[in-house]
């Protein structure tokens, strides 16, 4: 995952369909209605919104705080996904954030206040976005949808099998079967961090860890595995691990996303491989990391090929550069594989020999992908 | 007195582009007074000559070296230095990088940090590396025959990763984000094609290339580049600058109107020449360190008398004085049009000294003339002891971007076939 910065990544970047159309406005001359303004005034007792209801399109939400220290944080959701914050509004500030709502009924988040949460309701007509009109891309987010379901279907039982070795206390099985339960979450990342606590539940790393909370998922029970030889208390953590991923199959079931949403998961994707996997602070304990970066790369593609025959017919050279570029690196990969750790799911040798100078050829390689692919959102918007 | 040229060039240099003369006193205020905003200082990016060599040299360097990736073709070099050539003139006039930047739904084609920023004189100088004619784009024969990777020279530990690359990008302005603004910008338009290999900050040019500009100093505290080539010299410059098109006859013929450019990071181990004392500091470069004056007598200006000896005998200016070995009169005539800039880059963690020194640049007819100096300064300069050269870069600067030529772009005729 990608530390704490990113529940935020949520405007921009893979969010929930049924309410918005356009994460970020800022009113760039676009036709319309006008922007509304909302006040969320931050306090020990709540985070009411005012005002509470408005027309649907572009709305600004400034989140103040007059003088809670408790109290410091802001976000609007639906479906318990996080549409938009703000977080760390020390007592004196005030932030803005905006969004492009449709009508519907929304919550208000404060955590931390004595009524935490507050209902926030959008007027107007219609109720979902307007689907995509072009077929591929219908074609696309159908097939999006069914892919998120596929892996998150591989996912619960490759991590049941390894919570049971945790709980069965089997170390070098536990060991053996811990990258390829992550493989089916790093395919879909993006839409797992979509869901708030989620993800930091299922793969917070420990510098990422803020005092006073319990670290949970993946990576405490990789530390304990590879540094302690142990599985010694970690079975509280397993059970949490199971429920954690139960409860993601759940949501993932009833979500729905934009071509545009698709795009910029994949390149959340690829965020990851560049800022966490080729450093190789993912897998600190293990050194599993290029399984990670494989999967990465694999959900990056997917979202790719779903989304290319729109591509072919809007930009065909940044279609042909993408899949040039995929071939890039999935060759560049392929060198450090070895065989199958699970049926589909490739096997990779320990980051922990691959050279600082093999790095860097990955990494030049992700680079090139990521530049283009960037480009992909605004073709299909 | 430097601290105010630095502050106000920063500053209302962007405005009124004059460097010293309009920063001494009050007039640069005035050019900042709301009312009457001057018009921003640029520099054509078109021209015989590339600019960035014999432009007055700006307060600020961005310097960056660029491989090709495998597998490139001579089809990709094409579109790379013909993309990169529109964003670099688009951005020398104060423009972003050509592209959408207002689509909500792409990252905006200019990533947007000098935006409101005047372009500050800013130039875009690019150069091609001996790498570059090996055999993946079929250039071997295009390379002049003057054009060899430096030979290995007295007191350098040179570190591979921060020496050489394909090409070399040297971004000038008198504001720092601008010139850094072309490098990051560059980088992100090549991805895929090219890889930074290394890049260089500079802060305070170190040579002044026009008689107009008051003599900088280097690190050291001495005035640096009094006796260097000024652009206004024509014939000096055609004599040890530009590349006579009789130098380059046949395929090489596409660097008729360039430049070579050699860097090199030039390590000063500060820390011991702060406790040098001040008439060994003079010895070593041979000149006072406050006037600038040669130590056989004068002011600034007045030339070195390499003869002159004191009355016990010995040479007014000492036998290892830095400014006797590299005297183009010592070189046979070599001269060098020096464009260097002040580095400062963290701390050496084995001994707790500063990494800061001078980013040597110099163009020029041929890189023999830069082999000849430094064999010269070997291992007798008595600078020596206080500097050590810790990397090394060669490119060929291809000429200008014709005017009045939208097709033209940088290298066109050592690309094209």
């Amino acid at each position: 995952m990608s530390r704490l910065a990113r529940p935020v990544l949520c405007v921009g970047a893979l969010l929930l369909t049924t309410g918005i159309v356009a994460a970020c406005s800022s009113g760039g001359g676009q036709e319309g209605p006008p922007e509304q303004k909302v006040t969320l005034a931050l306090s020990d007792q709540g985070c009411a919104p005012q005002p509470a209801q408005v027309p649907a399109g572009p709305v600004t939400f400034t989140v103040t705080n007059t003088g809670s220290n408790a109290v410091t944080e802001g976000e609007i959701q639906q479906d318990n996904r996080i549409l938009g914050e703000k977080e760390n509004v020390t007592p004196g500030l005030s932030q803005d954030f905006s969004l492009r709502l449709d009508p519907g009924t929304y919550t208000v988040y404060c955590p931390g206040a004595a009524q935490d949460t507050a209902t926030f309701t959008v007027t107007g007509e219609g109720g979902q976005a307007p689907a995509p009109t072009d077929p591929s891309l219908t074609t696309a987010t159908a097939g999006y949808r069914q892919y998120v379901i596929e892996q998150v279907g591989l996912l619960v039982p490759a991590t049941k099998q390894f919570t049971d070795a945790v709980r069965s206390g089997d170390v070098a099985r536990a060991q053996q079967l811990f990258a390829p339960a992550r493989y089916h979450y790093e395919t879909i990342e993006p839409v797992a961090e979509s869901f708030g606590d989620l993800d930091p539940a299922i793969d917070l790393r420990e510098p990422d860890v803020e005092p006073g909370t319990d670290w949970t998922g993946f990576h405490r029970i990789e530390k304990s595995l590879w540094t302690a030889n142990t599985t010694a208390g970690m079975a509280p953590y397993a059970d949490r691990l199971d429920q954690d991923i139960a409860r993601l199959q759940q949501l993932v079931g009833t979500a729905e996303y934009q071509p545009a949403q698709i795009a910029n998961g994949g390149s959340e994707l690829l965020t990851e491989v560049s800022t966490s996997k080729i450093t190789g602070e993912e897998d600190a304990f293990s050194h599993t990391d290029l399984s990670d970066f494989d999967a990465n790369i694999a959900g990056a593609q997917e979202c790719f090929e779903l989304l290319r025959p729109a591509l072919q017919q809007r930009d065909p050279a940044l279609a042909q550069q993408l899949q040039a570029r995929f071939t890039g690196i999935t060759d560049a990969l392929q060198p450090y594989q070895r065989g199958e750790a699970a049926p589909g799911v490739p096997a990779y040798v320990s980051y922990d020999t691959v050279t600082e100078e093999q790095r860097r050829v990955l990494a030049d390689r992700v680079n090139a992908l990521a530049e283009p692919l960037s480009q992909v959102s605004g073709k299909v918007a | 007195m430097t601290l105010n040229r630095r502050a106000l060039l920063g500053r209302a240099g962007l405005l009124a582009g004059a460097g010293a003369a309009v920063a001494v006193s009050g007039g640069a205020l005035a050019a900042c007074a709301p009312d009457a905003p001057p018009p921003p200082a640029t520099v054509p990016f078109r021209g015989r000559y590339q600019a960035g060599i014999e432009t007055p040299s700006q307060d600020r360097l961005a310097f960056a070296a660029f491989d090709l990736e495998p597998g490139m073709t001579r089809a990709d070099l094409v579109a790379l230095l013909t993309t990169w050539s529109a964003a670099a003139e688009a951005m020398t006039r104060g423009q972003p990088v050509p592209g959408r930047s207002d689509d909500q739904n792409s990252p905006p084609a200019d990533t947007g940090e000098a935006m409101d920023l005047a372009p500050g004189n800013l130039t875009v100088t690019l150069g091609f590396g001996p790498s570059l004619f090996d055999a993946r784009f079929g250039l071997a024969d295009r390379r002049p025959a003057a054009f060899t990777t430096l030979p290995a020279l007295p007191n350098e530990i040179l570190d591979p990763a921060r020496s050489g690359g394909d090409i070399g990008v040297q971004a000038c302005s008198e504001d720092p984000q601008v010139a850094f603004h072309v490098i990051r910008n560059l980088a992100r338009l090549g991805r895929g094609t090219v890889v930074t290999r290394w890049t260089q900050l500079g802060f305070g040019r170190t040579s002044s290339t026009s008689t107009s500009q008051v003599t900088a100093r280097n690190l050291m505290g001495f005035k640096d580049g009094t006796r260097n080539i000024k652009v206004e010299d024509a014939a000096a410059m055609g004599r040890s600058v530009w590349v006579d098109p009789a130098d380059v006859p046949g395929p090489a013929s596409w660097m008729a109107g360039g430049s070579y450019l050699v860097t090199r990071r030039i390590r000063m181990i500060l820390e011991t020449w702060d406790r040098d004392p001040l008439f060994d500091q003079e010895d070593v470069f041979g000149r006072s360190k406050v006037d600038g004056a040669p130590l056989s007598g004068g002011t600034e200006f007045t030339p070195p008398d390499f003869a002159k000896t004191l009355a016990s005998g010995q040479p007014a200016i000492p036998l290892d004085a830095h400014i006797r070995l590299a005297a183009p009169e010592n070189n046979g005539g070599a001269g060098l049009l020096r464009r260097g800039y002040n580095y400062t880059d963290n701390v050496d963690p084995a001994t707790g000294l500063l990494d800061a020194g001078l980013f040597f640049i110099a163009y020029m007819r041929a890189p023999e003339q830069f082999v000849r100096i430094q064999s010269s300064l070997g291992n007798r300069d008595a600078l020596n002891e206080y500097i050590r050269h810790t990397s090394s870069a060669l490119f060929a600067c291809p000429p200008g971007v014709a005017e009045g030529d939208p097709a033209d772009y940088w290298g066109r005729r050592l690309v094209e076939a």
